[in-house]
């Protein structure tokens, strides 16, 4: 039986992403998916998203692709994300593709999967491209934009090879101190001597 | 007769304020003074945090910066779970799913940490994993709403604040420290953003202005602000109000910290 590969698409848990939705669900995305032979479209379509979902799964009519969706999942998106990364021969890696919301990044790049964020623009200020921008800048993620979620599929290939690690390690900022990070400022403001 | 009177009044205005502004000054210094520890996990000594949870992203980030720091596999970076004996999670009505991330981190973080050894043989005054409790608070300010009618709602926020911070209080002895054994205030508070941890900021610095129950005098309430990993270019909302209020004020994007004014630091990304 040839090997599945997922791309697991969330919108998040607190506003709603309608715009993604319709995209990943785009006969043109679902082309590219099957170009780069995903198997499966897992898509967390959020709060009121489930009509969005319903209507576009429809006008998709049939891709060789199985998609599958649902709203929100209290206990966390950890099973989905391990879905999306494969466990070696039957379940190839696939790709995240998430709002561009802190939580969500944080736990493809801890699983160390292809991540594509894409910005809610409608949120407060258009905030979240500010995070999106410096990750890509920074090779972490792949930008995703909504005119051409095709493209950043592409990006999402080629950053598969170049996976970088996270957390970072500290980059020489206080290398010789005797705590860094988190814990050294916790030592220092309850003022442990040792 | 009416003149002398609003001179009097006048100057003793003017007094007050001049004295509100000079004490405001001695309570956000950095440098006010710390309690005198013995060693840490000293059980005559028992340390409080406080954190504070906020909706989707913040409660995700502050646990991802615990979580990190607890399972460190560097031993300088790797935090302690037992170094703090009791600790506080504040979050907002209704926030289940904060609710159950910190059951599931209590449950890794205790895991995590180490015993007081010496040699193979675990020392008599070693401490268990201490106790942790959740509390609930009003929501400040509800998604969406408009930022005028949110002094409001912040003042409902302001007292359930108020009760959580003065739950558990001591009384000084030896003028600094508090009595043998007992929980207090907060040692430190601990937050990245959600405008409960503003009001909650707040509520601190008007209980140690007043040295309620000796808060200040013991060097209690060190108030922790990390921006959030998301604000790359600016400050958040929170981030200005705060930032010459809190004791430590970190950015996680070294821009930020060319940009921003205050006592602004970057020690590297933490979550």
């Amino acid at each position: 039986m040839a090997s599945t590969k997922t791309c697991f698409v969330t919108v998040g848990a607190t506003a709603s992403f309608h715009d993604l939705v319709k995209g990943v669900l785009s006969p043109s995305f679902l082309k590219a998916l099957q170009s780069h032979s995903y198997t499966d479209l897992i898509v967390q379509y959020g709060v009121d998203g489930k009509q969005t979902f319903d209507l576009a799964v429809k006008a998709a009519g049939s891709s060789g692709i199985q998609i599958s969706g649902f709203e929100l999942e209290k206990a966390g998106l950890g099973k989905y994300m391990r879905l999306a990364k494969g466990s070696g021969k039957e379940a190839q890696e696939g790709v995240v593709i998430s709002h561009a919301g802190s939580g969500s990044i944080l736990d493809a790049l801890r699983q160390q999967i292809p991540i594509i964020v894409v910005p809610n623009a409608t949120l407060l200020d258009n905030h979240q491209v500010e995070l999106a921008e410096a990750l890509a800048e920074q090779e972490y993620v792949v930008h995703g934009r909504l005119e051409n979620l095709a493209k950043a599929l592409e990006d999402a290939e080629r950053l598969r090879e170049r996976q970088k690690e996270w957390p970072p390690a500290n980059s020489g900022v206080h290398r010789q101190a005797k705590a860094v990070g988190l814990r050294g400022i916790l030592d220092e403001e309850m003022g442990f001597l040792d | 007769m009416a003149f002398l009177i609003l001179t009097l009044l006048t100057t003793l205005l003017a007094l007050l304020t001049t004295a509100a502004i000079y004490r405001f000054n001695v309570i956000l210094t950095p440098t006010r003074n710390k309690p005198l520890r013995h060693g840490r996990r000293n059980p005559n000594e028992p340390t409080h945090l406080l954190v504070v949870l906020g909706s989707g992203g913040h409660t995700a980030e502050m646990l991802a910066m615990l979580k990190r720091s607890v399972t460190a596999p560097n031993a300088a970076e790797k935090l302690n779970w037992k170094d703090y004996s009791h600790r506080t999670y504040v979050i907002n009505e209704g926030d289940d799913i904060s609710k159950e991330r910190v059951v599931e981190f209590e449950e890794l973080a205790v895991g995590t940490a180490e015993d007081l050894m010496a040699g193979k043989v675990k020392k008599a005054t070693d401490i268990g994993p201490g106790k942790y409790e959740i509390v609930t608070v009003p929501r400040a300010r509800e998604i969406h709403q408009s930022l005028y009618t949110s002094p409001m709602s912040s003042i409902a926020c302001l007292q359930a604040c108020r009760d959580i911070l003065m739950k558990h209080t001591t009384d000084t002895r030896d003028g600094h420290a508090g009595e043998a054994g007992k929980v207090d205030f907060p040692d430190l508070i601990l937050c990245n953003g959600p405008a409960t941890a503003t009001v909650l900021v707040f509520a601190s610095v008007l209980l140690r202005f007043f040295d309620v129950r000796g808060c200040s005098t013991r060097g209690k309430m060190r108030t922790i602000y990390v921006e959030s990993w998301a604000r790359v270019k600016s400050l958040s909302l929170s981030g200005k109000l705060l930032c010459r209020v809190v004791d430590r004020f970190l950015v996680q994007w070294p821009q930020l910290a060319k940009e921003a004014v205050g006592r602004v630091e970057y020690r590297g990304v933490l979550v």
